[in-house]
């Protein structure tokens, strides 16, 4: 019988692929396996539900206001992000159970927050790379990042800095007749859709940069907002629930580009 | 995963919740040094390590511990190794240095991992778990016979 410790890390998705690999085909042809899983994905959610995200981070942000090192909050964002990937590691599976709540989506159905607040484990997909996470899977499809100023609008690089209130300008451009779709994740978790028909991809003709026809403010949600643009030749959907299994897939290109929070 | 692995080894609902969050705060605290090639692993320890400080803390205090009585062992086993709290050597905590042999010793004996999986956990060559846990085992079998 498959030890508990080595289902909890299974569920985290951590373990070697190999293992990961043999315990999914197992779920699918045992049903013991498969019904002590259920439970402790069921037992996830209680948990999240009996201990929410927020005051976990209350008592974080405790910690973080008694050190006194510069240092120390200089990389505030940088620790912030690795400590709730480890929250959202250790809260796991929950979010494949959980539900998410679809907002505000545009009249013309192309945009709108899938805001999920305590969507822990997209965040943890948002926190799945380094600081060093403009990346590119596969090539040359393009994502830029643009703020508006008093005096104009400057481009921004990976990591640079942002405030609450900021509009951001994101262009793209792809290489070959593709569909894409265009999402953010911020410090709390919510996903928002920038561009896709809904949750689904949209066909994109390849050549010059195009600008998504509407900026977006950046709200006080804290520590970071990072932005995915992912391209596939077939058509394809992300579950709001489950980031994850998208930026996973193999016929998929994902670029990350991440603002962070100042003063979060 | 953390709550549920407090609770294993506290058995204590409210001492489990207590012992989470603490768990998070701590690996918070300690970013600097925190070793993310395996969160799930430097969780799963730090949890065990946390419950093996709060049941020997609840021993030497004479309160009542609902544990077994192997885990009872190896939480009051003395171990040089470990005890960063007391020792100020909290730093080793997030580092890649190896895990305390109280820890080592609830992945192997209590948890049922093998020598391999436990020296994959904490970043050790087997010989170096097998080492530590001889070493270990000798002190508990000393606390058995007293």
């Amino acid at each position: 019988m498959i030890p508990d410790w080595k289902l909890e890390r299974f569920l985290t998705g951590d373990l070697p692929e190999g293992e990961m690999h043999e315990i999914r085909k197992l779920e699918a042809t045992d049903e013991m396996l498969a019904q002590r899983l259920k439970l402790l994905r069921e037992d996830n959610k209680a948990i999240l539900n009996k201990f929410p995200f927020e005051s976990l981070a209350a008592k974080m942000a405790d910690a973080d206001a008694t050190a006194t090192n510069n240092a120390l909050r200089f990389n505030f964002v940088k620790f912030a992000a690795a400590a709730v990937l480890v929250l959202a590691v250790a809260l796991v599976a929950f979010m494949t159970q959980r539900e998410t709540v679809v907002t505000g989506v545009n009249a013309d159905g192309k945009g709108g927050d899938i805001a999920q607040t305590q969507n822990l484990q997209n965040m943890q997909v948002a926190m799945n790379e380094t600081a060093s996470d403009t990346r590119i899977k596969g090539l040359d499809a393009r994502m830029e990042v643009w703020k508006k100023t008093t005096s104009g609008i400057v481009q921004l690089q990976d990591l640079d800095e942002v405030y609450e209130g900021d509009e951001i300008q994101l262009r793209y451009a792809v290489p070959e007749k593709c569909f894409g779709l265009l999402f953010s994740m911020d410090g709390n978790g919510a996903l928002t859709l920038h561009m896709g028909d809904g949750v689904k991809a949209i066909e994109l003709a390849p050549g010059k940069m195009n600008s998504l026809p509407f900026a977006y403010k950046l709200d006080d949600a804290p520590y970071f907002e990072k932005f995915f643009f992912v391209t596939s030749p077939k058509e394809f959907a992300v579950e709001e629930n489950d980031v994850d299994k998208l930026l996973k897939r193999n016929d998929v290109k994902v670029i990350g580009f991440t603002l962070k929070k100042a003063g979060k | 995963m953390v709550y549920r692995r407090c609770l294993q080894l506290l058995r204590d609902d409210a001492e489990a919740s207590d012992l989470m969050q603490d768990v998070f705060v701590r690996i918070y605290s300690a970013t600097e040094r925190l070793d993310m090639e395996s969160p799930s692993s430097l969780l799963w320890n730090t949890a065990t390590r946390l419950c093996l400080n709060r049941i020997r803390d609840k021993r030497r205090r004479g309160l009542d511990v609902d544990s077994s009585s192997q885990l009872l062992n190896i939480a009051c086993a003395e171990d040089e190794c470990d005890d960063y709290e007391t020792k100020s050597k909290l730093a080793k905590l997030f580092s890649k240095e190896p895990e305390s042999s109280r820890t080592m010793a609830v992945l192997h004996f209590v948890d049922g991992m093998t020598l391999e999986e436990t020296a994959r956990e904490v970043g050790l060559s087997v010989s170096g778990v097998r080492k530590r846990l001889r070493g270990l085992k000798a002190k508990v079998k000393t606390l058995e016979v007293q």
